[in-house]
């Protein structure tokens, strides 16, 4: 079975670990488990929010955006005739579900990402540890680090945040990182020079540089959040996932593909509002 | 472009030319199919050292989901699949009917599915400090009393019953006993996404000491490991049976699952070539409180499946040696 390597080098850090994860559930997992349930109340008001809204106010604020966004009306038409038809294959319901799992993500990810990308720009030490766990991150396969997640905090909709931020936060980071990087030194320094403080360069100056590559991170972000909605739907989170899922499961192709679409229609939406508002800050003039 | 043109031919190649050498002049060994879940794959290593040792042939595996299994073993691409659940899957149905497999034995007796409950949701446990939450529950009709003790997080005026996953049958079954047990008001029909997903939150509670309501089968190791009480439901009825699998029937009645047929399938082909071990795989029966302890014991000591076997077989010869012929018992005795 084993190709030669020596057996006496053989050595297994399954044991400790599966005794680290069972000795956190037993002493742990009473007191984390309202943690959870706190954030599951945002993201349930959240949901009940996005469906107590009639679905043509809904489509009208997506149109809304999007024309804010692009300043066309024919793309906006476009985004907005792609929502109403998830709407007409029946899974509206799924859409919203989805659709709050993915807003609650990205914005937990925008408020960790972007301070830690502006951490890792500047400081060379914290980029020097943060990058090989960003790999990680990326790579880890999401079952090996959701399961024991998935037994601190109960099953559905917080593990699922919890593996999505984990793996759609890098992006944003890197993005983030590399915006702030290139941003001209001249620049940096005429502001400095005009007397302004380190914060203020930051806030005035780097960031709003930076912000076409942080509107591209966040833009990978959704797009890696919305690919892990199927992977949720495996722990209990509903929403369109757990239709793709149920498709596979029962060989409902037809069903499985309707669910897809949709979330490939979702991630067309919001890729090209989110783009569109990249876009225009970059060819802002001044 | 030409580099990568030729890399790919340089490996086809090569891929070509080892890939006969490696299994030049060996007699074909048996295939089983390579079963994920614990009782399935402890059953076919027992299997498989029965028939290697008892009866000198080779045995190999090969991975492969069941359904995938299924139509492998009725183009002879596997032989045997150590535990299958005859009858549910539409692929076997198929194969069977056009007599490409066949189904040996009854090897589990009284495998059961149901809904369960932790022992100490009803009897407490004094020596963790559990309190009995649930005193007076026994059956289904109890359940909507109860509602408060399985509460859901996301939905926290309504208890929570933990179904299999979107997709299994018996995920349409246990939705529709919801109806018919008049649960749809009092407990969210949370389906778990994935069988790991349902074992990790039935442990993560049973660990916690907390209540929790769930829907499981046996023969698992789960079974074996902790103490759980199944809920009574009414008593089997064919025709209330057939209302609970329909997804779309609207008034369906309340019956315990129809009980499970477990069997070993094989292939036409080998059906014909191995008249002995066809002879063997009918008589094979597991007593299924030992066959859960077995898989329990496996899964804490995290022992592979090949070593439970082995160890299975050598402490409970009396259970196997009624299967085997008197020529195979002394061999596959030698051999342990």
């Amino acid at each position: 079975m084993s190709s030669g390597f020596p057996e006496s080098l053989h050595h297994s850090i399954a044991e400790p670990v599966n005794r680290l994860v069972d000795g956190l559930v037993v002493n742990y997992g009473d007191q984390l488990r309202p943690v959870a349930d706190t954030l599951l109340l945002g993201v349930t008001w959240l949901e009940s929010g996005l469906r107590a809204l009639p679905w043509w106010l809904l489509l009208i604020m997506v149109f809304a955006l999007a024309w804010h966004a692009g300043r066309s009306w024919k793309r906006a038409l476009a985004l907005v005739a792609l929502m109403f038809l998830i709407g007409v294959v029946g899974l509206w319901d799924k859409l919203l579900q989805t659709c709050a799992l993915v807003l609650v993500a990205t914005g937990l990810c925008v408020l960790l990402g972007v301070p830690i990308g502006v951490l890792l720009a500047f400081r060379p030490t914290a980029r020097r540890v943060i990058m090989p766990v960003l790999d990680v991150m990326q790579t880890l396969p999401s079952f090996v680090y959701l399961i024991p997640v998935l037994m601190l905090f109960g099953l559905g909709k917080i593990p699922a945040i919890f593996a999505t931020l984990i793996y759609a936060l890098p992006p944003l980071i890197r993005l983030t990182d590399l915006g702030l990087r290139q941003v001209d030194t001249s620049v940096r320094e005429a502001a400095r020079c005009l007397g302004a403080t380190r914060w203020q360069v930051l806030r005035n100056v780097e960031l709003p540089l930076a912000l076409p590559s942080i509107m591209a991170g966040l833009n990978q972000t959704v797009m890696m959040a919305l690919s892990m909605v199927v992977v949720a739907s495996m722990i209990g989170a509903r929403g369109l996932g757990e239709e793709v899922l149920v498709g596979i499961q029962t060989l409902d192709v037809g069903r499985g593909v309707e669910a897809g679409l949709a979330i490939v229609a979702l991630a067309v939406i919001i890729d090209r509002i989110t783009q569109d508002y990249g876009r225009r800050e970059s060819t802002k003039p001044g | 472009m030409h580099s990568i043109t030729r890399w790919l031919g340089g490996a086809a190649l090569a891929f070509t030319v080892l890939m006969p050498t490696a299994h030049a002049a060996e007699p074909k060994p048996i295939y089983f199919g390579d079963l994920t879940w614990e009782s399935g794959s402890l059953i076919t290593e027992v299997l498989r050292v029965l028939v290697e040792k008892g009866y000198g042939f080779k045995t190999d595996t090969q991975p492969g989901s069941t359904v995938s299994l299924e139509v492998a073993l009725a183009r002879n691409d596997i032989q045997v699949i150590g535990e299958e659940w005859a009858g549910r899957s539409p692929a076997w149905v198929k194969a069977e009917a056009e007599g490409k497999v066949f189904g040996l034995g009854d090897i589990v007796k009284n495998a059961d599915e149901g809904w369960w409950v932790p022992d100490y949701v009803i009897h407490g446990d004094a020596a963790k400090g559990i309190k009995a939450v649930a005193p007076d529950l026994r059956s289904v009709s109890d359940l909507p009393r109860y509602a408060e003790v399985f509460r859901d997080a996301e939905q926290p005026e309504k208890g929570r019953f933990l179904n299999s996953p979107a997709g299994w049958t018996s995920e349409v079954v246990n939705t529709q006993k919801l109806k018919a047990y008049g649960l749809t008001d009092s407990y969210v029909n949370f389906r778990t996404g994935s069988g790991a997903a349902l074992d990790a939150e039935i442990t993560s509670s049973i660990r916690r000491g907390k209540p929790v309501l769930f829907y499981y089968w046996s023969p698992t190791p789960l079974m074996g490991r902790y103490k759980l009480v199944r809920l009574e439901e009414p008593a089997f009825d064919a025709e209330a049976w057939k209302t609970l699998t329909d997804s779309k029937n609207p008034n369906p009645r309340g019956s315990r699952s129809l009980a499970a047929r477990l069997s070993i399938g094989v292939s036409a082909p080998f059906r014909e070539q191995h008249p002995e071990l066809v002879a063997m795989f009918e008589k094979v029966d597991f007593p299924i409180a030992l066959l859960n302890s077995t898989l329990a014991s496996m899964s804490e000591q995290r022992q592979s499946p090949r070593a439970a076997a082995e160890a299975f077989l050598k402490a409970n010869p009396q259970v196997w040696q009624a299967w085997v012929s008197d020529q195979a018992r002394s061999k596959v005795e030698a051999a342990l």
